[in-house]
């Protein structure tokens, strides 16, 4: 039993990392309607740039904030002066523009810092706590608890100011958002932007666990990429919850299922999307879009 | 999406444009192709063969994605399967010619028992599915050691020069891959200019026309990533020939990631796009490589973001480009070319609209 709730805590916190890269991922998708490969890269890279302050004596949290907002500056300068010359063209392309993007950082964080793991120090203490008999990583739970404010902070932004109603008129409609006289240009970029800056703050928690490597969140891009799929591009919290589900059922069925174990573990978020997306095409809790001829 | 098709009717043909002088540089291709490997060095042979293994996987990939718009993140699994089949067939000592047969037929099973169940997703989904190829087969490689050889992977130099023939190992296998993969590519084309071709242009524009007009999008869909799949297992068995070793590795994520970049860098839903695609597949690492090994993955990047910036529409759209520069440059006078204006987010760019909203729609 103890071993049990161990995993789910730990699943839920690892879901919790796919589940934050995979909003930024959905941020992104709805603002521009593309996929950004790069998302992982860029966490990555600001992950860095927070390890190199505290080499330089900066404390972790302060270190962890400045990345944040080096980040949402990323982001935006990315968007406007890398993406906005394919987000009209051929989908395809602009794909492949952020899988260069992604070969790009990790070329440049493994050329500034190479690709030897740099220990990234925790957030959190890394002792456990005991709970009804059975002992929980506090660094788990921390992480879970984080990535839930992050993300009702976002949830916040985007219903309750102005800024977020703008955000979601631009993410509906752009054109119409034009024409009502939104600066259309510079709310993507602050959409990319946040989506960036979501990233940064999976990676400096998922940092400590995996140490700093240029290729850190490439596995975790791809869980990501699996729960927006399996939630539902449309809908921001199914996305999460769909990682979290991925998260957990990959650490049970690693253990308890001895076909699949740890090197297999992998395939199980693509069993379950296959699964679901043959019931449910527009995923756990998407909407059915409709496409007009 | 434009098709290079060329009307004769026109009555101004530029030079490339008449028959003969097509048929003339066919017949110049081929004796060059034909003397080249005689005279080249065993490295620029060797580098030539690569080229052409990596032209044929793009090319299978450029059936699905480029004609019919189905994003597939998956080719180098069927690569992968094709080769892990020769290898199997050739230590167990199969007949060559059913070990081809096998490692064409199998991969292309596998891709049609993923696009039934993949082609009823649209867009986004199609990715994802195929995503899980290379992430899955990479571990089942490894598990299955009694086939693949586990990690370790399996090596076996079958494809020797004969001794009538003369040749040199490198000469023979740059031969052998020539004409399999020319076959290949012209069977392709064919395919991609007939009926089928059109079939799977109007199957990627606009899916409830194609099915208005009869045309089921869901097996046009089965049917281009079946293909697309026997011919990743063309390349596959040529990857044997040419490299002679695999193992998991060779199914790795970032393999199928380069292949989609290199697709769209050689030029999407083209022919000689998909060779292009080769070239940089094989020569831009080599490039980087002898530049500077620990810049290798920075300038790479670098590499396909400034290409894609200059020409969104791969190399193959370079001669286009350029006369479209020329003829600006000349008559400024004259009629603006209409499709330059760059763009704009405030526009309302009817063109780029349409698939836009297709993708979003089925995902």
């Amino acid at each position: 039993m103890g071993k049990f709730v161990q995993l789910v805590v730990d699943g839920l916190s690892t879901g919790s990392i796919y589940g934050a890269i995979a909003l930024a991922i959905v941020l992104v998708n709805q603002a521009t309607g593309l996929i950004n490969f790069a998302q992982g890269g860029m966490a990555v890279l600001s992950a860095y740039v927070a390890w190199w302050q505290t080499t330089h004596g900066v404390p972790i949290v302060v270190a962890i904030l400045v990345s944040i907002l080096f980040s949402f500056a990323l982001g935006a300068v990315v968007e406007r002066w890398l993406m906005r010359r394919f987000e009209r063209g051929d989908p395809d392309t602009a794909v492949v523009v952020t899988i260069g993007l992604l070969t790009l950082i990790t070329g440049l964080c493994g050329w500034l810092w190479t690709y030897n793991n740099q220990q990234f120090p925790s957030l959190f203490p890394l002792g456990t706590v005991s709970f009804l008999g059975v002992s929980i990583s506090i660094r788990s739970i921390g992480t879970t608890l984080v990535i839930i404010v992050a993300m009702l902070l976002l949830q916040g932004l985007f219903i309750g100011t102005k800024l977020g109603l703008a955000l979601r008129a631009v993410a509906i409609n752009p054109q119409s958002a034009a024409f009502s006289g939104l600066p259309v240009g510079r709310l993507l970029m602050v959409g990319w932007g946040l989506a960036a800056a979501l990233g940064a703050v999976a990676g400096a928690l998922v940092a400590p666990q995996l140490t700093l490597t240029p290729g850190m969140l490439d596995n975790a891009l791809v869980y990501a990429l699996a729960a927006v799929i399996l939630g539902g591009l449309t809908s921001p919290v199914g996305v999460v919850v769909a990682a979290w589900i991925i998260g957990v059922l990959e650490n049970l069925a690693a253990v308890y299922v001895d076909v699949i174990g740890f090197d297999l573990k992998v395939a199980v978020p693509f069993i379950l999307i296959f699964v679901v997306l043959i019931v449910r095409p527009q995923g756990l809790f998407g909407r059915k879009t409709v496409v007009r001829v | 999406m434009a098709s290079p098709m060329v009307s004769p009717q026109q009555g101004t043909l530029s030079w490339w444009q008449r028959p003969w002088v097509r048929w003339a540089a066919l017949v110049v291709l081929l004796v060059v192709l034909v003397v080249a490997p005689l005279q080249l060095s065993e490295f620029t042979n060797q580098t030539i063969a690569r080229i052409g293994v990596f032209a044929v996987a793009v090319l299978g990939l450029n059936v699905v994605m480029g004609y019919t718009g189905q994003v597939s993140l998956g080719q180098i699994f069927f690569l992968g399967f094709g080769a892990y089949v020769t290898a199997y067939g050739v230590t167990n000592e199969w007949n060559i010619v059913l070990t081809f047969v096998v490692a064409c037929v199998a991969p292309a099973v596998a891709g049609l028992l993923v696009a039934l169940a993949a082609a009823r997703l649209g867009g986004l989904a199609i990715a994802m599915v195929t995503i899980a190829l290379p992430i899955v087969g990479v571990p089942l490689a490894k598990r299955l050691s009694d086939f693949t050889g586990g990690s370790e992977g399996l090596s076996t130099a079958f494809a020797r020069a004969p001794e009538w023939s003369g040749l040199f190992d490198d000469q023979w296998q740059l031969y052998l891959v020539l004409v399999i993969g020319g076959v290949t590519y012209l069977l392709t084309r064919n395919l991609v200019r007939g009926k089928y071709g059109r079939a799977f242009a109007i199957v990627k524009g606009n899916e409830a026309v194609a099915s208005s007009m009869g045309i089921s999008p869901y097996r046009y869909k089965v049917l281009a990533f079946t293909i697309a799949s026997l011919i990743g297992g063309v390349s596959g068995f040529l990857y044997m020939i040419v490299i002679q070793y695999t193992s998991p590795e060779t199914l790795s994520f970032g393999h199928s990631i380069n292949l989609v970049a290199a697709m769209v860098i050689g030029g999407s839903a083209s022919i000689v796009g998909s060779i292009l695609g080769g070239i940089y597949y094989v020569l831009v690492p080599q490039l980087t490589n002898a530049v500077d090994p620990s810049l290798t993955a920075l300038l790479q990047g670098a590499i396909l973001l400034a290409v894609l910036f200059v020409l969104p529409g791969g190399l193959v759209s370079l001669p286009r480009a350029l006369t479209r520069g020329r003829r600006r440059s000349h008559a400024s006078r004259g009629p603006v070319a209409p499709p330059t204006t760059p763009p704009s987010t405030t526009g309302s760019g009817t063109t780029a609209e349409e698939p836009e909203t297709e993708r979003q729609g089925h995902a």
